[in-house]
């Protein structure tokens, strides 16, 4: 066997080799980081699968910080999914202020950005796919696309979806499952697949609506079966099993959801017994740890393609002889693996999670041209400068983050609520600190298509209570009950959480406006993005309001923004964001 | 007519065996008002105070998080030949937390081929559903598993 850079890292880090050494390795290796080592592989067998998840509309290249904090409930603590900043790179071996540092991790961030620049872009994605197929052979690569690919920027909504689809044919998507794709509407979904030159396949979407044609079939093909390298590929499609919990209902009428393990085993014993396929693919949206657990549950599945969660994971890792990788967010990877499979048995695979440094990957130039031909239409509007943000404005974290305090900063302003909820998705923008902020970034943050801020009223108690509803689809301690988001962010709301206590029994101390939450007492309470409107009363038609248009109008008031980094939530149970496994502590 | 388009006919509350199993609610314990059995009090008027023993042959499937509490699917299918000397003869669904937790009865016998129920329940909010299953020699078998019922909006 032999030992990589990234193995030997680790391996010296187990046996608490100098760290004096170590640093000048890893200072060396950043001078001396090319090109060359980006596209660095041990080849490996007949077959390429390329990966890419939750790309969320992101055609250009960005910034974007991964998690300063991500907290799970105890079991779950320190183990793929669950890891962030020093645990992440403590697991995985990588080498501080490496570019593998920079992309991973929220370590050193904003100096690390001044150095390696933008991640992904569409132009230097395509650069990379064009050599790997030039080094494998066109007919021996699979371009496989896990979803939310269609949705998260300005140029995806004013398009509703349209130009990521051209985007998608460019690249050469073969396949894809969907989640926000969902959110343009049952509708406009099948006619974007119409122009999708990729199968969109999904066995865990059926009809329920039982005076419909469609009522218990399958609305889309389950699987579909691809040769490459001599090999025939079977790729179950697996989409986002709560899409229906998690966005609004009316975009999925008459559609049922669900993880359908059942249905699940039995196209894997379908491809492998009937098809007689060499090798069974789930293309999924379930989330890294829940792929972990169907790893668990389904038997016979030899890779899973994970996404939502948006995890980098740079190793695969293996559970009942099924090996899962997930590639990241935001175009910021492509995950390359490489199998060696004959004869319905997979005997070898290599894989590595590529980073896509926008600014060492060049450009192709039909990509560079693509974007700017769907921008163009835009650009007056996205390209306005808004305002300057003092600090860095960043999305994830279990609890907080900058841009969404921006968020619930803008809408208390407007709506003179007590008040604000932002939803905890994963997907968002970073603007590093000292820079305009533009329009275009106010989409990257809340460019969904069901835009609108509600005012209305809840009592006290209904608000703790959904509070802790919240809390237990993010930290409970099954994956299977998690919906692979962060913690819904509040405005003027204080609270102390004990992530590790039972459901309903893990927030305390919640304050509003500085003053102990009083159960009996209705509060105005402002929500966007999600569906806490349904449980209030009195709501205020006249306020209804995009959020895009309340943010915007707040920052350019405001000129300069200078949002504190400081949470307003209180962690109990951990000493830190990042716990390493087995801890409390870091 | 396909087993499909017999789903259709019956709607959205549809109970279904090889042939229709006897539905009934539970007459014992009319006493206490059509909404107050509380789970424990359920489960003991059906076994009358013996234990059920957790079996991998009950099969019951209902979503882990549920796309609408109001109608959640539960399909409850027992392992069993279904002969005269060996068959199942009641399932019944209950919920933990419900004001009335005792939710479909269904008396079944050999004729019925295979022991099989499917049909939607609602859910006042996050708890169990309970698969009880009595045997023809008077054992009982128990499934259990939660469903999620949330507002939702993560992800």
């Amino acid at each position: 066997m032999e030992i990589s850079r990234r193995d030997f890292m680790h391996i010296a880090a187990i046996f608490g080799l100098g760290m004096a050494t170590t640093s000048v390795a890893a200072s060396k290796a950043i001078n001396k980081i090319s090109l060359k080592d980006i596209y660095k592989f041990k080849a490996k067998g007949n077959v390429t699968l390329l990966h890419m998840c939750d790309l969320h509309a992101h055609i250009k290249p960005l910034y974007w910080r991964e998690p300063s904090t991500l907290i799970s409930a105890p079991n779950l603590v320190g183990t793929p999914g669950f890891l962030c900043g020093d645990s992440f790179a403590k697991h995985y071996g990588l080498e501080p202020s490496s570019l593998d540092a920079y992309f991973d991790t929220c370590i050193d961030f904003e100096a690390l950005a001044k150095k390696f620049g933008k991640m992904g872009g569409i132009a230097h994605m395509k650069t990379y796919i064009n050599q790997v197929k030039k080094e494998r052979g066109n007919e021996n690569v699979l371009f496989l696309d896990s979803g939310d690919t269609w949705q998260g920027t300005g140029v995806a909504l004013k398009t509703t979806g349209e130009a990521i689809v051209k985007a998608q044919n460019y690249l050469g998507v073969d396949v894809m499952v969907g989640h926000w794709e969902f959110t343009y509407g049952k509708e406009r979904v099948k006619e974007l697949i119409g122009m999708l030159n990729a199968k969109f396949v999904s066995q865990n979407i059926v009809g329920d609506d039982s005076f419909a044609d469609d009522y218990e079939e399958l609305i889309f093909k389950p699987y579909t079966i691809e040769e490459r390298g001599g090999a025939k590929i079977g790729i179950i499609g697996q989409s986002f099993p709560f899409t229906s919990t998690a966005n609004p209902k009316e975009f999925t009428k008459g559609w049922s959801f669900g993880l359908r393990l059942d249905t699940l085993q039995k196209y894997v014993d379908e491809l492998r017994n009937e098809k007689k396929v060499d090798c069974v693919v789930l293309l999924s949206h379930d989330g890294f740890s829940v792929d972990q657990e169907v790893a668990r549950q389904v038997k016979g599945i030899d890779f899973i393609l994970s996404g939502h969660t948006h995890d980098p994971s740079p190793k695969p890792i293996t559970i009942n002889n099924t090996v899962i990788v997930i590639a990241g967010s935001h175009g910021k990877y492509i995950g390359r693996l490489d199998i060696d499979v004959k004869n319905g048995k997979v005997k070898n695979y290599e894989y590595k999670l590529v980073p896509m440094a926008s600014n060492m990957i060049p450009a192709d130039p039909e990509g560079e041209k693509l974007v700017a031909e769907l921008y163009a239409p835009f650009d007056a509007e996205f390209n306005e400068v808004l305002g300057k943000t003092k600090n860095m404005l960043y999305k994830r974290d279990t609890f907080f983050s900058t841009f969404d305090q921006l968020i619930n900063d803008a809408i208390i302003d407007e709506m003179k609520c007590d008040i604000s909820f932002t939803p905890g998705y994963r997907w968002g923008t970073t603007v590093l600190a000292g820079e305009d902020i533009l329009m275009d970034n106010v989409y990257e943050m809340c460019g969904i298509t069901y835009p609108n801020v509600y005012t209305f009223e809840l009592q006290g108690q209904n608000i703790a209570n959904l509070l802790e509803d919240i809390a237990d689809n993010v930290f409970n301690a099954n994956p299977l009950y998690q919906q692979g988001g962060d913690m819904s962010r509040l405005g003027g709301v204080t609270y102390d959480i004990a992530v590790a206590n039972k459901t309903g029994k893990r927030i305390s101390n919640l304050k509003v406006g500085g003053k102990p939450l009083d159960v009996n007492k209705t509060y105005i309470v402002s929500s966007w993005g999600g569906n806490l409107q349904s449980a209030g009363t009195n709501l205020q038609t006249a306020k209804i309001r995009p959020v895009y248009d309340v943010v915007r109008d707040y920052i350019k008031k405001k000129k300069v923004v200078d949002v504190s980094n400081k949470g307003n939530v209180t962690l109990l149970d951990y000493d830190c964001g990042c716990p390493k496994k087995g801890k409390r502590g870091c | 007519m396909q087993r499909r388009d017999f789903f259709k006919t019956l709607g959205t509350a549809a109970v279904v065996g090889a042939t229709l199993p006897v539905m009934g609610m539970a007459a014992e314990e009319k006493k206490k008002g059509p909404n107050e059995f509380s789970y424990n009090q359920a489960v003991s008027a059906i076994t009358g105070g013996k234990t059920a023993e957790k079996s991998d042959k009950v099969h019951l499937k209902v979503p882990e998080i549920a796309e609408n509490g109001a109608v959640v699917p539960v399909t409850v299918e027992v392992d069993s030949p279904m002969t005269a000397h060996d068959y199942v003869e009641e399932i019944h669904i209950l919920d933990t937390k419900n004001s009335n937790s005792r939710c479909v009865d269904a008396f079944f016998t050999p004729a019925n081929g295979k022991a099989f129920l499917s049909t939607r329940i609602k859910l006042g909010g996050t708890q169990d559903v309970v698969a009880l299953v009595k045997l023809n020699n008077g054992t009982y078998l128990i499934a259990t598993q939660n469903v999620k019922v949330t507002i939702g909006g993560c992800g």
